[in-house]
């Protein structure tokens, strides 16, 4: 799976990339426009995460030669604004999905899933952890081939926790997962606790095993070592 | 009133005051022509007769008209004009008669020449001349007026058009003012200033507006990496008090982040730069944030009520109308309690968001403040922003307390 990311920030640059190299993506980095443009222009990627705004140049524009010469990619806009025409604009031109800075890595690759799914990319459509198996397509779940039913926001902060495993995430990162920016909640907390537990009940009843650690109260990690 | 009516109106006005101050003193004028004419015609006659007398010796007799009198007194200079009343046996009523006077001396005999003419002739006269003046007069100013009315309309057509240019003006939409030039000074210079104002708004709005927005990319970026290291760090095997620190630090650079990201989308609400698109009824929306809402609603027990009668219809961007739509329910959820409820009444002319909350009531005057917070743990922003909203479209929102908190949004009329 072949990423290029495009950010002029070089510290998120390299975050972002040392993350996507850790969960086994092949990175290419571009921190400027014409850096950008002649990569895209010579080499084919499955996913480019596109930073609009760039010292030398519109990331928007840029939009329109990959589309031209790498019109296979799926393209995730990363961007400081959270405005709407930039958006509308982005996602007009042929853009995936569109995400706000700051944003959680772990958002960041559950987005760039989604997006492999959506692209009916082979084998992206079943997430499998150990007994655990997840078909995005049916949403489905089944535990040793027993399906188990979960509600639609369990079954999003299941899939979130799987796509992310062995990763620290906090209450607020799986809150945020569920609500994107829209929803101005001062406390979501007890939600995420109640639906955490729900999903381990339906777990385990379902002869699934203890995946999900609770890290001193604030925050999850799905793992099985 | 309309500039060209005003000016007719005013002229009209003048108009027919002026006609009535010319008429009438046409007429005395004109009467007082006619009288010195009569008196001088009358005048001529009594030489006539006095020189017929004297070679004739004929004294002429033609009553009323002329009557002859010889006067047994010495000879006395007299010529004066009297009005007086004579009996016209033919008609049976009185006339009045212009008389002239005048005593002569012809061969050692004085005579008194007694001339008249009818007045009410010359009247009738005076009447036949006043008539076609002043319906000349009429017919002149109505000409004129006709004519000044429409030079007015094709001369004042190019500022209409302007106006309506001007009327029509968005400087949120990237296009020129086109104003139409004509020869006159005065609106070729009001289309200057407008020119030059139209430019500097334009000019301030674009700059506010990309103030806003690098403000916005400059304090979001180094969040982000400041978020994304946090994040990594948290990754490795922490202790408890080191790991709670990482995510308090994280907590707080997401608050500093929401913070930044509704100043600047109240900023960007101020400025209008939310253009609407056209009017949605708020119904369907409502029933989806609802929906959208449900999972924590039912985790706090409460329960959600939606009676709408008719549509809430507003002219609003739809971005705009779902932030609304999400503050108001966050609201009613941050503030709500357990096994409490959420009743939302929508129709024609009001939006109502009643919920359950703490007894205390808040003011209605300082709620909508920035920064006024409640118990929640909110940034507070989040009603300013709503009655920002509302402000920028033409609506009013109110808070009550009465057993439920409620906001009422109405159309302002």
């Amino acid at each position: 799976m072949k990423i290029l990311i495009i950010e002029d920030e070089i510290e998120l640059l390299i975050a972002i990339g040392n993350y996507l190299t850790r969960e086994n993506y092949i990175c290419e980095l571009a921190e400027t426009f014409s850096k950008a443009s002649e990569k895209t222009a010579v080499y084919e990627y499955d996913i480019i995460l596109l930073d609009i705004t760039l010292p030398d140049g519109n990331g928007l524009e840029l939009l329109k030669t990959i589309k031209k010469y790498n019109s296979k990619a799926g393209i995730i806009i990363l961007s400081a604004k959270n405005s709407l025409d930039d958006k509308i604009t982005g996602l007009d031109q042929g853009a995936d999905d569109y995400i706000t800075k700051p944003f959680q890595l772990s958002e960041l690759n559950s987005r760039i899933r989604a997006l492999l799914r959506r692209r009916n990319y082979a084998g992206s459509n079943s997430v499998v952890f150990n007994e655990i198996s997840i078909d995005t397509d049916s949403k489905s779940v089944t535990i040793n081939d027993q399906q188990i039913t979960l509600t639609k926001k369990e079954y999003d902060i299941l899939l979130f926790l799987i796509i992310n495993p062995n990763r620290v995430l906090t209450k607020e990162a799986i809150a945020e997962h569920l609500w994107e920016d829209n929803i101005d909640l001062a406390d979501t907390y007890d939600f995420i606790y109640t639906h955490l537990n729900n999903i381990r009940k339906k777990i385990k009843a379902a002869g699934g095993a203890e995946y999900i650690k609770t890290l001193y109260g604030m925050g999850y990690k799905f793992t099985d070592q | 009133m309309k500039f060209l009516t005003k000016i007719n109106r005013n002229y009209l006005f003048l108009f027919s005051l002026v006609l009535v101050i010319l008429s009438i003193t046409g007429y005395f004028v004109l009467k007082s022509i006619i009288l010195d004419s009569t008196k001088e015609s009358l005048a001529a006659r009594s030489v006539l007769i006095k020189k017929q007398i004297e070679e004739t010796n004929v004294i002429p007799e033609l009553k009323p008209l002329i009557e002859v009198v010889e006067l047994k007194e010495p000879f006395r200079e007299k010529k004066q004009f009297n009005q007086v009343s004579y009996f016209n046996p033919a008609e049976k009523e009185n006339e009045i008669y212009l008389e002239y006077a005048e005593n002569i001396q012809i061969k050692n005999k004085v005579y008194q020449i007694k001339i008249r003419e009818a007045s009410v002739e010359s009247e009738d006269l005076e009447l036949s001349i006043a008539i076609p003046i002043f319906t000349l007069l009429l017919a002149a100013f109505a000409i004129s007026y006709f004519i000044t009315k429409r030079l007015n309309k094709t001369t004042w057509n190019i500022f209409e058009h302007n106006l309506k240019q001007i009327e029509n003006f968005d400087f949120r939409k990237n296009t020129e003012i086109q104003l139409r030039s004509s020869n006159i000074d005065e609106f070729d210079r009001l289309n200057t200033v407008v020119h030059n104002l139209t430019d500097k708004l334009k000019r301030d709005f674009l700059s506010l507006k990309e103030f806003t927005e690098n403000a916005s990319h400059e304090i979001q970026s180094p969040l982000a990496i400041a978020s994304l290291n946090l994040e990594e760090i948290l990754q490795l095997e922490l202790k408890e008090e080191p790991f709670k620190k990482v995510v308090a630090a994280i907590h707080a650079i997401k608050r500093l982040s929401a913070l930044n990201q509704n100043l600047l989308l109240l900023t960007k609400i101020e400025n209008n730069q939310f253009a609407a698109t056209g009017f949605i009824v708020l119904n369907e929306l409502i029933q989806r944030k609802i929906d959208e809402f449900e999972p924590l609603f039912r985790e706090r027990n409460s329960t959600v009520t939606f009676t709408s009668q008719s549509g809430f219809e507003v002219k609003m961007n739809p971005q705009l109308a779902e932030i609304l739509l999400n503050n108001l329910l966050s609201n009613a959820v941050n503030h709500n309690f357990k096994n409490g409820y959420v009743n939302i009444k929508a129709d024609q002319n009001e939006l109502t968001f009643c919920n359950t909350g703490l007894a205390s009531v808040l003011d209605n005057e300082t709620i909508f403040n920035r920064f006024v917070k409640g118990d929640s743990k909110s940034h507070g922003l989040g009603l300013a922003i709503v009655k920002q909203i509302c402000d920028t479209h033409q609506l009013k929102i109110h808070y009550a307390h009465n057993e439920l908190h409620c906001f009422t949004i109405n159309h302002v009329m």
